[in-house]
C-alpha cells in the first residue's frame, strides 16, 4: 500500500517481500519509506516453532531504526498456516513502543483469494478500523473545512494525482487525503473530516466509500479523470455537490480554458488516430472508463475486459460500449492471444505481464498499469495518453517486420 | 550486520527457490512450469521475469485457496496438470512447490505418480514412468521458499531434470555445461566459445534464445528454443560436465556418481575476466581435447589491449560489488585484474563460503592484495551502511542497488538480476573474453562519464 511514511513489513519468507518491494508505480512527493522492502525472513526453524518472537523483535528493531508513525504487518501464506497470532504480537509491540507507533496487522495470506478483490476489501477494512478517524488534531471541527474531499481509489501512478489536485485547489477545495497515493499516515487518519469522497477506481475502493458513508456520513460520487469529457464532468459534479455558485463558475472557466488550450493538440492526434481500433484488458473500472477516452480520439474499442472485474464493472462496460464490442472476463494467456490474433486491434492497453505478449504478436501496446511512467489523468494527462497511443501505433519499427506486412 | 539490526531484512537482495526453478525450466524446449502454491507466487515471478527479460513468460499456478490449504492441494494439482496438458500440450512440466504446499505437507511426488497412473490406466500402451500417454514428462521439484535462495531452486531443478531424463546409452562427443542463472547473452557467449573450439555442447539448461526471441508477429506459449528432452537424455553420455557456478553443481556431481561423467566444478569460478576464462578453456581442453583456436587467442589479445588502454582511468578505484555469489567472486577477480580495488562485496551466500571463495581469488597471482570486506546478509541495507562509512568509486550490481548509488552519488554498472530500469538486461554480456571486453568499456566509460574534467 502506498502510504508513504509507513513501514510495510511482510511477515513471511524473504521471497514474498523480495518480489513485491518497490514494484508499484505509485509516486510520492514526501517520504520514500514505502519504497523500502521489509521482511521478517522466516526460515525453516520458525515455520516449525512459530514466527511470533522474530516478528516482535523485527517490529521493535524497525521502530528504533525509523520511528515511523505506523508499521503495517502483512501476513503471508505460511504465516496463516503456522497460526502466528499477528494481532497479538502487533498489540504487544505497539505497547512496547509506548504506543508512539501504531502496529497494524493485515491478514493478507496469499491463499485467501485467487483475485485481488478480497485484498482490496481487506485493505479498506484495515484503514477504516485502524487509521481513518484516529487523528483529530485540535478537534474535528477545526481541521474540517466545508469544501474538502478525499480522493479514493487513486494510487498516484506516474504522478496522476499531481495533475488532479491543482484543479481542485483552483476550485477552493482542500484535498484531505488520497487513498492511497502520495498520502501520509496523518492525512489518511484525518480522512473522516472531509465533506465528500470522490471515487476514481471504484472496484478497489467502493467498499471503503460505503463504509465511510455509514460511519461518518460522508457521501461519495464516482469520478473519472481519464479523458476530457470525463475530467470536466468530474469537476462539474464536485462543484454541483458543494452547491457553490462561485465554484461552479470557476469550473466552467477552468474547463473551457483547458479545452481551448488542448483541443488543437488533441485534433492533431485525432486526425491520425481516427478509425483505429483499440483493445482494453485492465483492472475493473478502467475497462469502461477508457472507452470514452478512446472515442475522444476518434478511436473505436472493439475488445474490452478485465482480469478481476466485479459484476458491477460489467454493467458499466455494457453501458459504455458500442454494439458488437467483444467483452472478455479473466482470459488466460492463450485466450487473450487468440482474441488478439482474431481481431487484430491497432493497440492493446493493458499491464506489464501482457506487454510482451502483445508486442511479440505485432500489436502496439500501451501500459496503463504500474509500469507506466507518464501521467494520464486530467487534461494534460489525456494529451500524454494521446501522444503515447499515437507514438506506439505509428512507430516505424512495425513496418520493418517482414512477417507483419503479410498480416 | 549494521547497528541495531539483528532480525529485520531491509531491502532484500535475494530471491526464493521457485524463481530459480522457473528460470531453469524456461531453458527447456517445450517446458511449462507449474507452481504448486498460491496464485501470487506465479504472478510475481512472471512479473519479475517479464520486466527483466522483456519477454512474455508463461507460468501455470495451482491457485491454492483457503480450503485447499486446509484439506490439501491434491485436486488443485491434478486439475492444473490436466488443464496445462490439454491447453498447451507441453513436452515437459516442472511442478515446483512453494512454502504453502511444503508446509501443509502435500506429497507432490505421490500426486504426480497418481496422476501418471490414472493416465496410464486409461492408456496401457505407454509404460514409461516419466511420460504419460500425451508424451508429457512431469517432474516434481521441491522448492520450499523458506529455505535457501533462488540458487538452490535452480540447482535442485537442474538435478531433477537430469535425474528424471538422463539415460545411459552410447557415448557422445559433447560437453555438458550447467550455466547457472545468467543472461541470455552470457549463455549464448559460452555456446559461441565452445563452437569456436569445435566442441559440441549440451546447455543444461539454455535460455540463450528462449528468453531473447525475435519479434515476428507470431507467439508461442512454450519455449521454442532451449535444450530438448532428447538432449537432456544425452547428458548421461557426455565427455564431461562443467558447472560454471559453484552454487549450481549438484547436477554435475549426480552425473559423475551415477553415470561416470567427469565433473569439473568452478575451478577458476565462473569465466568472468581473463584468468577465469583461461581456466574455463583449459577445463574444456582437458575434458574434450579441443584446442584453443587462433580466433579465441586474438579475442584474448584484444581484451588485454583494452585493459591496458583503460588502466590509467581505472587504477586504484574502489569498487563495491553486489549480486549472486558466483558473479561476485568472478567480478571481484576481474576488477583486480583491471588494477581496481574491490573494497566491499555483498552477496546472499553463506558467509564462510563466500569468504573462502574471495580469499581463493585473493591468493592467485598478482592480485594477492585483493581483500575486500565481505557482507553476507540477505539485504542491501548493510551494504548501504558500509558505503556510507567507507566511500567507493563505483558500484556493480542490479537495479535495486541503484537506490544506494543515487543516495550516495556513486556511479553504477548494472549487472545481475533484476534489471528493470534500463533496457537490454538479457543482452548484458560479462562472460568470456568478449564479456570482459564489454565490461572494460562499460566500467571505464561509466567512470569517465561521472568524473567530469578528465578530458578538459
Amino acid at each position: 500500500m502506498p502510504i508513504t511514511d509507513a513501514v510495510h513489513l511482510v511477515h513471511g519468507p524473504v521471497g514474498c517481500a523480495a518480489y513485491i518491494w518497490d514494484i508499484r508505480g505509485s509516486r510520492s512527493s514526501k517520504s520514500n519509506l514505502y519504497r523500502t522492502g521489509f521482511s521478517t525472513n522466516l526460515q525453516e526453524r520458525e515455520i516449525i516453532f512459530g514466527g511470533e518472537e522474530k516478528l516482535y523483535h523485527v517490529i521493535i528493531e524497525l521502530y528504533h531504526l525509523y520511528h515511523p508513525p505506523v508499521i503495517f504487518v502483512y501476513a503471508t501464506c505460511v504465516v496463516g498456516l503456522i497460526g502466528d497470532d499477528l494481532a497479538g504480537v502487533c498489540r504487544k509491540a505497539e505497547e512496547a513502543t509506548g504506543c508512539k507507533c501504531r502496529v497494524i496487522p493485515v491478514q493478507s495470506e496469499g491463499f485467501r483469494g485467487v483475485k485481488k478483490s478480497p485484498g482490496h476489501k481487506l485493505a479498506c477494512d484495515v484503514l477504516l478500523e485502524h487509521l481513518i478517524g484516529t487523528r483529530t488534531g485540535r478537534g474535528e471541527t477545526d481541521i474540517s473545512t466545508p469544501n474538502s474531499i478525499n480522493i479514493l481509489g487513486e494510487y498516484n501512478v506516474a504522478g496522476d494525482v499531481w495533475s488532479i489536485t491543482p484543479l481542485f485547489e483552483a476550485m477552493g477545495i482542500r484535498v484531505v487525503s488520497v487513498i492511497t497515493g502520495d498520502s501520509t499516515v496523518d492525512e489518511i487518519a484525518s480522512a473522516h473530516t472531509a465533506a465528500l469522497n470522490i471515487v476514481q477506481c471504484q472496484k478497489s475502493i467502493r467498499h471503503l466509500a460505503r463504509r465511510m458513508d455509514e460511519r461518518y456520513g460522508i457521501p461519495s460520487i464516482d469520478v473519472n479523470f481519464f479523458g476530457i469529457t470525463q475530467t470536466a464532468k468530474a469537476l462539474t459534479d464536485v462543484a454541483e455537490f458543494f452547491m457553490d455558485k462561485n465554484m461552479q463558475r470557476t469550473v466552467e472557466e477552468m474547463v473551457s480554458l483547458n479545452v481551448r488550450r488542448i483541443t488543437p493538440k488533441v485534433e492533431y492526434y485525432k486526425k491520425r488516430l481516427a478509425g483505429k481500433r483499440a483493445a482494453i484488458y485492465v483492472g475493473g473500472s478502467k475497462a469502461w472508463s477508457l472507452i470514452d477516452a478512446f472515442s475522444e480520439l476518434g478511436m473505436e474499442v472493439i475488445l474490452t475486459g478485465t482480469q478481476n472485474g466485479l459484476p458491477e464493472d460489467y454493467v458499466r462496460i455494457r453501458e459504455h460500449v458500442a454494439e458488437g464490442t467483444v467483452i472478455i472476463d479473466d482470459a488466460n494467456v492463450r485466450e487473450l492471444a487468440e482474441l488478439l490474433e482474431e481481431y487484430r486491434p491497432d493497440v492493446l492497453v493493458s499491464g506489464a505481464k501482457e506487454k510482451y505478449l502483445s508486442l511479440k504478436l505485432g500489436i502496439p501496446f500501451c501500459d496503463f498499469n504500474h509500469g507506466r511512467t507518464t501521467p494520464f489523468a486530467g487534461f494534460d494527462g489525456f494529451l500524454n495518453f494521446a501522444r503515447e497511443i499515437h507514438g506506439v501505433i505509428s512507430s516505424p519499427v512495425w513496418d520493418l517486420i517482414p512477417e507483419r506486412r503479410r498480416l | 550486520m549494521s547497528k541495531g539490526k539483528d532480525f529485520a531484512i531491509i531491502n532484500p537482495c535475494t530471491l526464493y527457490q521457485p524463481m530459480g526453478a522457473v528460470y531453469a525450466l524456461l531453458g527447456v524446449k517445450g517446458a511449462m512450469p507449474i507452481i504448486h502454491g498460491s496464485q501470487g507466487c506465479s504472478t510475481y515471478i512472471r512479473f519479475q521475469l517479464c520486466r527483466h527479460f522483456r519477454e512474455p513468460v508463461n507460468i501455470a499456478s495451482t491457485s491454492m485457496h483457503e480450503s485447499a490449504a486446509i484439506y490439501g492441494g491434491e485436486e488443485n494439482l491434478i486439475k492444473a496438470l490436466e488443464n496445462v496438458i490439454s491447453r498447451y500440450n507441453p513436452e515437459l512440466i516442472g511442478v515446483t512447490t512453494s512454502c504453502l504446499t511444503e508446509t501443509i505437507g502435500d506429497d507432490v511426488n505421490w500426486i504426480v505418480g497418481r496422476f501418471k497412473d490414472a493416465v496410464c490406466n486409461d492408456n496401457d500402451k505407454d509404460n514409461d514412468k516419466d511420460n504419460d500417454n500425451t508424451g508429457t514428462a512431469i517432474i516434481p521439484i521441491k522448492t520450499p521458499s523458506y529455505a535457501g535462495t533462488h540458487l538452490e531452486g535452480y540447482d535442485t531443478t537442474i538435478t531433477e531434470l537430469i535425474r528424471h531424463l538422463a539415460r545411459k546409452s552410447t557415448p557422445v562427443e559433447k560437453l555438458n555445461i550447467i550455466p547457472g542463472i545468467l543472461s541470455s547473452a552470457d549463455v549464448l557467449e559460452v555456446k559461441r566459445l565452445l563452437c569456436e573450439l569445435n566442441c559440441e555442447s549440451l546447455m543444461l539448461t539454455d535460455v540463450s534464445e528462449s528468453l531473447d526471441s525475435p519479434l515476428t508477429g507470431a507467439i508461442s506459449f512454450l519455449p521454442q528454443e532451449g535444450i530438448s528432452i532428447a538432449e537432456l537424455a544425452e547428458s548421461a553420455n557426455a565427455l564431461g560436465t562443467i558447472a560454471l557456478c559453484r552454487h549450481a553443481s549438484s547436477g554435475a556431481f549426480f552425473l559423475e556418481e551415477k553415470y561416470g561423467v567427469p565433473a569439473i566444478i568452478g575451478i577458476g569460478p565462473i569465466p568472468i575476466g581473463i584468468q577465469n576464462t583461461d581456466a574455463f578453456l583449459a577445463d574444456v581442453n582437458r575434458l574434450t581435447g579441443c584446442e584453443i583456436s587462433v580466433s579465441i587467442q586474438k579475442e584474448r589479445g584484444r581484451l588485454i589491449d583494452a585493459m591496458m588502454d583503460a588502466q590509467e582511468y581505472n587504477a586504484g578505484r574502489k569498487v563495491a560489488i553486489c549480486g549472486d555469489p558466483d558473479m561476485v567472486t568472478g567480478m571481484t577477480r576481474f576488477v583486480c585484474e583491471l588494477g581496481m580495488k574491490p573494497a566491499v562485496v555483498c552477496s546472499s551466500a553463506g558467509s564462510g563460503e563466500l569468504m573462502d571463495e574471495i580469499s581463493i581469488t585473493g591468493r592467485t597471482g598478482r592480485d594477492a592484495e585483493c581483500s575486500p570486506a565481505v557482507i553476507t546478509g540477505r539485504d542491501l541495507d548493510d551494504l548501504h551502511q558500509y558505503i556510507q562509512n567507507k566511500r567507493v568509486d563505483l558500484l556493480i550490481g542490479n537495479s535495486y542497488v541503484e537506490r544506494i548509488a543515487k543516495a550516495e552519488g556513486i556511479p553504477l554498472v548494472r549487472v545481475g538480476f533484476p534489471i528493470y530500469d534500463r533496457i537490454g538486461a538479457q543482452r548484458i554480456l560479462i562472460l568470456g573474453y568478449r564479456g570482459a571486453l564489454h565490461l572494460v568499456d562499460v566500467i571505464t566509460n561509466t567512470i569517465l562519464e561521472y568524473e567530469e574534467g578528465v578530458f578538459e
